[in-house]
């Protein structure tokens, strides 16, 4: 019997599948003439998310250039984390004339529900180069661990 | 430049007589950050290798791409009067504009 691959049956790995195709789709339209977006069904309203799994937490990445640190508010109530905060414009100066503005101003929220198996009392954030890195450890038992077996 | 590039928000204003260029690129810093004036051209340069954690990504919205790009700079630019900062994910690139190519007022005699 051949291996499968194993799929995670979850309610996340729907929206992943779609997320694939969205991707492919995407990258037959060359975006490069509209920086910024990503493809045709980015709308470029909400600062870009990472959420990446590793074996003792998870890491949340979001993308806000040009923020300060003092703009953004992170709260995690359960396993529902938000993000809010805004972005003030350096360049609405006085008379700055433009020639060309792609950077959109104002305030933003982003809320994600994160797996049942974090430890929410522990959750660290970072704000580095105008990207700020959640770290959510997981839960004791929720950690992935090795076993070796012994073959006799 | 190897490998595929991203493509940073970029807003180009004048003020006070210079050529401001603000350019969006999350995750670099001054040290991976990289301007080159060649001739009449500017390139940016933006290294985010250490920008990948390894993992399984849940949810992955964000391009981890080097930045590279290109600008060419006419000749009402003083190639030797460029400064450039970085802050917040920000690269600010200020261009003075030639002595001899700014607007001056003729007196009238």
């Amino acid at each position: 019997m051949a291996i499968m691959k194993w799929k995670r049956n979850d309610a996340e790995s729907h929206t992943r599948d779609l997320d694939t195709i969205q991707r492919e789709i995407n990258d037959l339209f060359n975006m490069d003439f509209f920086p910024g977006a990503r493809g045709l069904f980015d709308r470029n309203l909400f600062p870009a998310l990472d959420v990446v799994e590793q074996d003792s937490g998870y890491q949340v990445y979001c993308e806000l250039p040009g923020v300060d640190k003092k703009d953004v508010d992170v709260t995690i109530s359960g396993n529902v984390l938000t993000i809010k905060g805004e972005k003030k414009g350096k360049s609405e100066k006085k008379d700055a004339k433009f020639y060309r503005k792609e950077s959109t101003y104002g305030s933003f929220q982003r809320t994600l529900s994160l797996p049942k198996d974090i430890q929410n009392d522990d959750v660290k954030a970072d704000f580095q180069d105008g990207v700020l890195k959640i770290e959510i450890p997981k839960m004791e038992e929720a950690k992935r661990k090795s076993i070796t077996i012994n073959v006799k | 430049m190897k490998g595929k590039s991203a493509v940073a928000k970029c807003n180009i204003y004048t003020v006070e007589e210079n050529i401001v260029m603000e350019l969006e690129m999350p995750g670099v810093s001054k040290d991976n950050l990289d301007i080159v004036v060649e001739d009449n051209l500017l390139k940016i340069t933006g290294n985010r290798e250490h920008f990948r954690p390894d993992g399984d990504y849940l949810v992955r919205e964000m391009n981890r791409d080097d930045y590279y790009q290109e600008y060419t700079l006419d000749e009402t630019i003083d190639t030797d009067n460029i400064q450039a900062g970085c802050e917040n994910g920000v690269v600010t690139i200020e261009l003075g504009i030639k002595e001899s190519k700014k607007p001056r007022k003729i007196t009238i005699s």
